[in-house]
């Protein structure tokens, strides 16, 4: 970690004014938002909410939402820890956060390979098909809440 | 619809208006008490806190600061206090067992005050 404290991102970080830090946490929060709000759209219609709506109109510009989110957040997450690396190791949210993280993604992948997943833009799903894959809405609210609360508890430990 | 919007507009500012920040006091002792010794690691702004570490006797005391613009505007930059000064530092102590950390409204270095929190000076 001490690499990547004394790394350019280090720098920019600490040495460029007092509101770098703030700023760059703002744009993580945004991406958080944007992941988040995004993602519980697709989940909660994975676990049957908003049955009249075909999954394949809302997955999208969920996905693509979350996408960008997430995409925002981890460009920002890395120059945060860069501020102070080592400390930031320290902590004890840390860990769990990127396990969350890690299974969340996970998570998304097995989701993307299930045969109804992948036929669900072509056609509307059966009941028997939306059924199967509940559990990958549920378990992605489980993982991507498991990360934000330990992210937001980074700053009270 | 727009009606029930309207309400809960109107709810949010009636409790924006005495704006309570978020200042993480709750880990602290409710006293204020004061610490004096040398600086071992200047002021840092680098964020969240603004942060600086001192020598009391022995011991190595965290001084946790205010964000980095309050503290900035105090006039408590990186560099104006040297290493090895003597300063005096008054605020809160964290309430965790061997964890040597002060939040900390007020420094002061010789003649100068710096009031990172002015309205809890």
């Amino acid at each position: 970690m001490a690499w990547l404290e004394a790394s350019a991102a280090g720098h920019v970080m600490r040495d460029t004014g007092v509101w770098t830090y703030a700023i760059v946490n703002l744009f993580h929060l945004i991406g958080i938002a944007g992941l988040f709000g995004a993602i519980c759209f697709l989940d909660l219609r994975l676990l049957c909410v908003w049955r009249s709506i075909p999954l394949g109109m809302i997955s999208r510009p969920a996905v693509n939402v979350a996408g960008t989110g997430l995409g925002l957040a981890a460009v920002t997450g890395v120059f945060l820890l860069a501020t102070k690396a080592r400390e930031y190791s320290d902590n004890s949210f840390l860990l769990p956060k990127f396990v969350f993280i890690v299974l969340a993604l996970l998570n998304l992948a097995v989701l993307h390979l299930t045969p109804s997943w992948r036929a669900h833009r072509g056609r509307d799903l059966t009941q028997k098909e939306y059924r199967g894959l509940a559990i990958f809405g549920a378990t992605s609210l489980v993982f991507w809440l498991g990360a934000i609360t330990c992210g937001r508890l980074i700053g009270y430990w | 619809m727009p009606k029930r919007i309207l309400a809960a507009a109107a709810l949010v500012a009636f409790f924006a208006m005495p704006a309570a920040a978020h200042h993480g006091w709750s880990g602290q002792e409710e006293k204020v008490t004061e610490l004096t010794g040398t600086v071992t690691k200047g002021v840092s702004l680098a964020g969240p806190h603004g942060e600086m570490q001192i020598k009391v006797g022995t011991v190595l005391w965290e001084v946790t600061l205010a964000p980095p613009a309050r503290t900035a505007a105090a006039g408590l930059k990186p560099g104006v206090i040297p290493v090895g000064a003597t300063v005096t530092v008054r605020g809160n102590k964290s309430t965790e067992p061997g964890h040597r950390e002060m939040k900390t409204i007020l420094v002061v270095h010789g003649d100068k005050r710096y009031a990172v929190y002015p309205e809890r000076n």
